[in-house]
């Protein structure tokens, strides 16, 4: 593929891109931005190169997971080397303070955030690559690289998880959220 | 996929969360030119920390370059130096029963030294030209063989510093035994008290 159509295709997708890095950096805006450009980055001076052995969303989300976990664990160490744990911390909740804001208006959708910040990395990725990319299971699969049925425990253990936290958090306000699960409703 | 229940519900928090992110999605545009501006920055050749690490690599290496030639200049000196400090030294108390290490060199040494010396040469101004680095070359052998021979002494003599404290004048009646087919006027001799 040229460089010139790779870059219209990138455009095109830049909003779900985003979206997942987003997922990938834990809601933190300002380190998804940094982990897209350096995907961006990667792509333009061909250490990442698409072979088109895979749909480009998927490699693309691939590429965003794997920059997002070597980016983590680099953010990680330099807080080891400057001391600066608590620091870094306090400006990961300024920055997920803004979305925070906009949170507010709704109790539920801060409710869900929660939620989701409460379930494991792999159960996560897996809800938010079905319910907010509207990808198959398979791709979610090759986006996450694990087997299919692997990433099916996630999706239902994850699913499962996020309910039970739903329910827990409604019901502390008063409202009844358990229902009964429909155990075919995943294809 | 077909979603029910509590999915639908599930997802249409996730749709509420896209439309959220959707608002504040960096443009595009901004990113890729930021990642372009990078790209074609001039990588910097000279790493610090690299520098820093073959640094330390060549100095480490130097001083052991040097310190293992100073090392093998010092070894025959040091040892002429051991056997002069633990001649005296390990055997105080020791009568002078081996005659001294250095009154047996040079007595020994120049006629070993002799056997093994090359033939001379005739002409005189070949002679004269040669003799200086000859000789030069001739009294480093003999201190070294002086050396050696005087740490081989010095080894083979040794005694241990008590060794006087073991002896004693009834030393020969301790270390020898009486032999029974001797006669009875040899054991006579020998006892002084019995009357002949």
């Amino acid at each position: 593929m040229d460089l010139s159509e790779l870059q219209a295709e990138l455009e095109r997708l830049h909003v779900p891109s985003f979206g997942w890095a987003l997922s990938c950096c834990r809601r933190d805006r300002a380190q998804a931005e940094e982990v897209l450009q350096t995907v961006y980055l990667k792509i333009l001076e061909g250490k990442a190169r698409y072979r088109g052995e895979s749909n480009l969303r998927t490699w693309l989300f691939a590429v965003i997971r794997k920059t997002a976990i070597s980016e983590q664990r680099k953010s990680f160490l330099r807080a080891l080397k400057s001391k600066a744990g608590p620091n870094l911390t306090t400006e990961r909740n300024s920055f997920t303070g803004e979305p925070a804001a906009e949170f507010e208006r709704s109790e539920e959708r801060q409710r869900f955030q929660r939620a989701l910040e409460c379930l494991p990395a792999r159960q996560r990725e897996a809800l938010h690559l079905v319910f907010y990319e509207d990808l198959s299971l398979r791709e979610a699969a090759d986006v996450m690289g694990v087997s299919i049925g692997s990433a099916r425990q996630h999706y239902e253990r994850g699913k499962k998880r996020l309910r039970e936290s739903l329910a827990r958090e409604v019901s502390d306000y008063g409202v009844s959220w358990k229902r009964k699960e429909n155990p075919g409703a995943v294809s | 996929m077909e979603l029910a229940g509590n999915e639908k519900k599930i997802q249409a928090l996730f749709r509420e969360l896209k439309l959220e992110d959707e608002s504040v999605v960096p443009g595009f545009v901004r990113l890729w030119n930021r990642a372009q501006a990078t790209s074609r920055k001039p990588r910097r050749a000279f790493k610090t920390s690299f520098a820093l690490a073959t640094g330390l690599l060549v100095i480490t290496l130097c001083s052991l370059a040097y310190w293992s030639r100073n090392w093998q200049r010092s070894q025959p000196q040091n040892s002429t130096v051991a056997v002069r400090s633990t001649t005296p030294g390990s055997t105080p108390a020791r009568p002078p029963a081996t005659p001294e290490p250095k009154q047996l060199v040079p007595n020994k040494a120049p006629d070993r030294i002799r056997a093994n010396r090359p033939r001379r040469l005739t002409n005189p101004k070949l002679e004269t030209r040669n003799s200086e680095p000859e000789t030069t070359h001739r009294q480093a052998q003999l201190t070294f063989r002086n050396a050696t021979l005087r740490e081989a002494v010095a080894i083979s003599s040794w005694q241990s510093p008590t060794a006087t404290l073991m002896q004693s004048p009834a030393d020969d009646v301790l270390t020898k035994l009486p032999q029974l087919d001797r006669s009875v006027t040899e054991f006579k001799s020998f006892l002084p008290n019995t009357p002949k």
